[in-house]
């Protein structure tokens, strides 16, 4: 039966329809809908400018090309700066990795400098092993697709403040994505950390937590492709903020909270950001200098 | 594994592998319409079964069950108005089998039952283990091994009795 080998030919080159992606995740799609109505926390809602600034990140990490021409966009602050210092290529076939690391420089608090970019070349360093282990795995076992891409952004940077964003995407057919964010007082030289930014440790982590799931509701109610998943007694999902929660301040002086791919949706939803009005936290900042 | 985790890897792995769920559909209904079809059913129906996957390994063998089982329920529901596509026609009409002597096993492939075809497309198209067939399947490895060459048997005849014709 040597002629198997010939049909098996023809067997792999069945024509794949255009339309076949789209009926995939239009299928799975549907099936979420169906889940949600079975089930009170798996609901639905509309991509907002939210969602639109995520997919956004995700092609930012999907796309290499996009990465890099934003990454060699110098960006100068008055003096404190981020500039590549390292960047990492495997090029094999199916096997894919770009790891950029971000190095900050300028700032006279030499001890945050250092701290700043020793993080980052280890988050890296860790990137590249884990995914060269996971490579050797895969050729073991006959091959297979792996890509995995590390860049950053700078996204704000004022006379005050300085935000770099870090993204991680891993790709295996489909990708998950991760994203922290270091923001920095450039005048007075400290690391900004979200708890720093209120008076008291217990506070604002709920009064954050019920405006997002708050504006999650309301998001689902808007559009039925938004799903988010919100905790509630028989459902795991988002329950609260963490302290080490990803945040950022805009330049316009709003803070923002992010959540990785899956973290609280599906993951065509990507990486979520909300903004949280001021007015919602006044009462819980220590001051209006950061956030106004 | 919580089930937002495991909904999230059947996901990952129905868009990962959707080529090779296509080919297959498609091999059972030659026309990409059905085919689309089947695929859909097919996510629609693991998707809202997903408590009956009980170990995450077993995520391609549950999923190939499913497919295959949606494929042949969609023969039998169809048998009497499947659609063919011109191009396929062309192919059965007799002054087109004038231009093809050689005798094409692909095609004779398509003569077999459904279930027959499965065994073969598995097998040695899709090059999975007579164990993995059997646990897809719900099988015993004994009876996949029987099935496989009585199928094989039928392809050699059906072949054999073409070249004298």
């Amino acid at each position: 039966m040597s002629k198997l080998h010939e049909s098996k030919k023809q067997y792999d080159d069945i024509e794949i329809p255009t339309e076949l992606q789209q009926v995939v995740s239009k299928s799975i799609q549907n099936a979420k809908k169906e889940q949600s109505r079975k089930m009170p926390s798996f609901k639905k809602f509309g991509i907002g400018f939210v969602a639109a600034a995520a997919i956004f990140i995700a092609s930012v990490n999907i796309n290499p090309a996009l990465a890099q021409s934003l990454s060699t966009v110098p960006i100068l602050g008055s003096i404190v700066q981020v500039i590549s210092i390292q960047e990492i290529t495997i090029d094999e076939d199916t096997y894919n990795a770009d790891l950029k690391v971000p190095n900050v420089t300028g700032l006279t608090n030499k001890e945050l400098e250092n701290s700043l970019n020793e993080k980052y070349i280890a988050e890296n360093k860790a990137l590249y092993e884990s995914f060269q282990k996971e490579m050797e795995a895969q050729k073991e076992v006959g091959g297979g697709h792996l890509g995995v891409v590390s860049t950053y952004e700078v996204v704000t940077d004022t006379d005050e403040i300085l935000s770099i964003s870090r993204y991680e995407a891993n790709i295996v057919g489909s990708s998950s994505t991760t994203m922290r964010t270091d923001t920095i007082d450039k005048k007075n030289e400290v690391l900004i950390t979200l708890p720093s930014l209120f008076k008291d440790d217990q506070g604002y982590i709920e009064t954050i937590s019920t405006y997002i799931k708050g504006e999650m509701t309301k998001q689902m109610a808007e559009d039925e492709m938004n799903m988010y998943w919100i905790a509630s007694e028989e459902e795991i999902g988002f329950e609260s903020i963490r302290p080490d929660q990803t945040f950022s301040i805009t330049a316009d002086h709003k803070l923002t909270i992010s959540f990785d791919k899956y973290e609280v949706a599906p993951g065509y939803m990507g990486v979520i950001t909300f903004e949280i009005p001021t007015d919602v936290i006044k009462d819980e900042l220590i001051s209006d200098y950061y956030i106004k | 594994m919580t089930k937002s985790e495991k909904f999230k890897l059947v996901e990952n792995y129905i868009i990962e592998n959707q080529n090779a769920h296509y080919r297959l559909a498609y091999s059972y209904v030659k026309n990409k319409e059905s085919a689309l079809d089947i695929i859909q059913d097919s996510i629609l129906k693991a998707l809202r079964s997903i408590d009956s996957l009980e170990q995450i390994g077993y995520l391609k063998t549950w999923f190939y069950r499913i497919l295959i089982n949606t494929s042949i329920d969609f023969i039998h529901k169809n048998k009497r108005m499947i659609v063919v596509e011109d191009e396929v026609l062309d192919f059965h009409l007799p002054s087109h089998e004038m231009d093809v002597p050689d005798i094409d096993l692909y095609e004779a492939i398509d003569h077999l039952t459904p279930r027959q075809k499965t065994l073969i497309i598995l097998r040695f198209f899709e090059d999975m283990k007579i164990e993995d067939i059997a646990a897809t399947l719900g099988v015993n490895q004994n009876t996949i091994k029987t099935r496989l060459y009585a199928a094989l048997r039928k392809l050699r005849t059906n072949m054999e009795e073409k070249v004298k014709v």
